[in-house]
């Protein structure tokens, strides 16, 4: 395995240029504006639980988290 | 998240993380990990797509990534209105449990312990505090370190640019290599108007609290060896003149000095980390990563070869590299 430091000198378990170093461009926006109404959505939970967002929030500030993966 | 997840519950803040793992995968870890708060399945990344952070550099035909998200984080308020997002220009970089909590309540609320130091000279007294994850210092994960000044009441501190001969407010921080230490966000001065000598001022008063981000990159904190030391130092240079609507006190400098833990990564059980030197999660990951494999290269399998090959040929390239610099 060949360990190399990007240009923020973080590194990981794979070369520069694989896919799995690809991060978000700084160019624009991407997602949801501040002001807009967070997109609902309808998931299943880890136990198959079904959980729709803005029904389950009901009227509590929510911080929703999008992270890459749990199995790798 | 999850050490912070009380804090949530007791704000009435509600907490969600979505993925495009299955739902065996997210149990295994909600499960293992002790998680409390709901791992939402999307399972073909039709929420991650319809949210405009698909990872669009990753194609379908790059195996198991195809689908993964730029990570980050959405906060909406009561009426469901994003107030904040945070998203970064590495994936590596992710803000404290406790940073997006503050964001969702509009105010700083919990009180962290992580390291802290204070001083008081003569007259201002400054507080140090690492708020985030207990103040542990990992790779990419953004901690602010807190500098607060106790100012008696009547005088102030001056903002740039101060009055001509006049020290306006500095603050330095050192750290080791590898901590990467982000420009302070300072809050807003007040104007003052001292109308005896014409000059309109930018001062602070009372308690005002400097923030400065700072994460760890890979030369002090890596993820594929294990840490060379367990704690890092920090040296917080304050430099600043107090005065009061007569007088002024000569300008001041004060160092404290912060102690703060480094720790290491937390990662799946998984061939691919082994031997690095992390945390390893209460899960095996294995068995997930096949049944993802699977759903992923199915319908193209000529493409995972491909995949494959290219993944050799950057190891190779990252070789090659690390050669040409040895």
């Amino acid at each position: 395995m060949v360990v190399e430091r990007d240009e923020h000198g973080f590194d990981a378990p794979v070369p520069l240029g694989h896919p799995a170093r690809a991060s978000m461009p700084t160019d624009r926006v991407y997602g949801p504006a501040i002001g807009t109404r967070l997109p609902d959505f309808t998931l299943v939970d880890a136990f198959d639980r079904t959980l729709r967002l803005h029904e389950d929030r009901g009227q509590a500030p929510a911080v929703v988290v999008f992270f890459r993966s749990a199995v790798w | 998240m999850r050490d912070a997840y009380p804090h949530f519950e007791a704000a009435g803040v509600k907490l969600y993380a979505v993925s495009y793992d299955d739902t065996e995968a997210l149990r295994a870890f909600t499960e293992g990990q002790s998680i409390p708060y709901p791992l939402l399945s999307d399972i073909d990344s039709e929420v991650i797509r319809r949210y405009g952070i698909l990872n669009d550099q990753v194609k379908p035909g790059d195996a198991m990534l195809y689908g993964i998200p730029y990570p980050g984080a959405f906060v909406c308020d009561e009426s469901g209105l994003v107030t904040a997002r945070f998203f970064h220009d590495s994936y590596k970089k992710r803000d404290s449990a406790e940073t997006l909590l503050h964001a969702a309540l509009g105010q700083v609320k919990v009180d962290d312990a992580g390291p802290q130091a204070s001083t008081l000279e003569d007259t201002i007294g400054i507080s140090l505090q690492i708020r985030g994850g207990g103040g542990r210092i990992r790779q990419g994960m953004i901690r602010h370190l807190v500098v607060r000044f106790d100012i008696p009441e009547g005088l102030h501190i001056y903002g740039a640019p101060a009055p001509e001969g006049m020290q306006a407010l500095s603050i330095r921080v050192d750290g080791p290599d590898g901590l990467i230490i982000e420009p302070m966000n300072a809050p807003a001065t007040a104007p003052l108007h001292l109308a005896s000598m014409e000059l309109d001022l930018n001062v602070w008063q009372g308690t005002p609290e400097f923030i400065i981000p700072l994460y760890a990159n890979g030369v002090l904190a890596s993820e594929v060896r294990p840490l060379d030391q367990e704690t890092i130092e920090l040296t917080v240079t304050a430099s600043y003149q107090a005065c009061d609507d007569a007088t002024c006190l000569l300008p001041t400098t004060q160092t404290l000095h912060l102690t703060a833990p480094l720790d290491v990564v937390d990662i799946p059980q998984l061939a691919i980390h082994q031997g690095h030197g992390q945390r390893e999660g209460n899960y095996d990951a294995t068995p997930h990563m096949r049944r993802l494999l699977k759903r992923k290269i199915k319908k193209t399998p000529f493409k995972f070869l491909k995949f494959i090959w290219r993944s050799l040929r950057l190891e190779r390239a990252g070789k090659a590299r690390r050669g040409q610099k040895d």
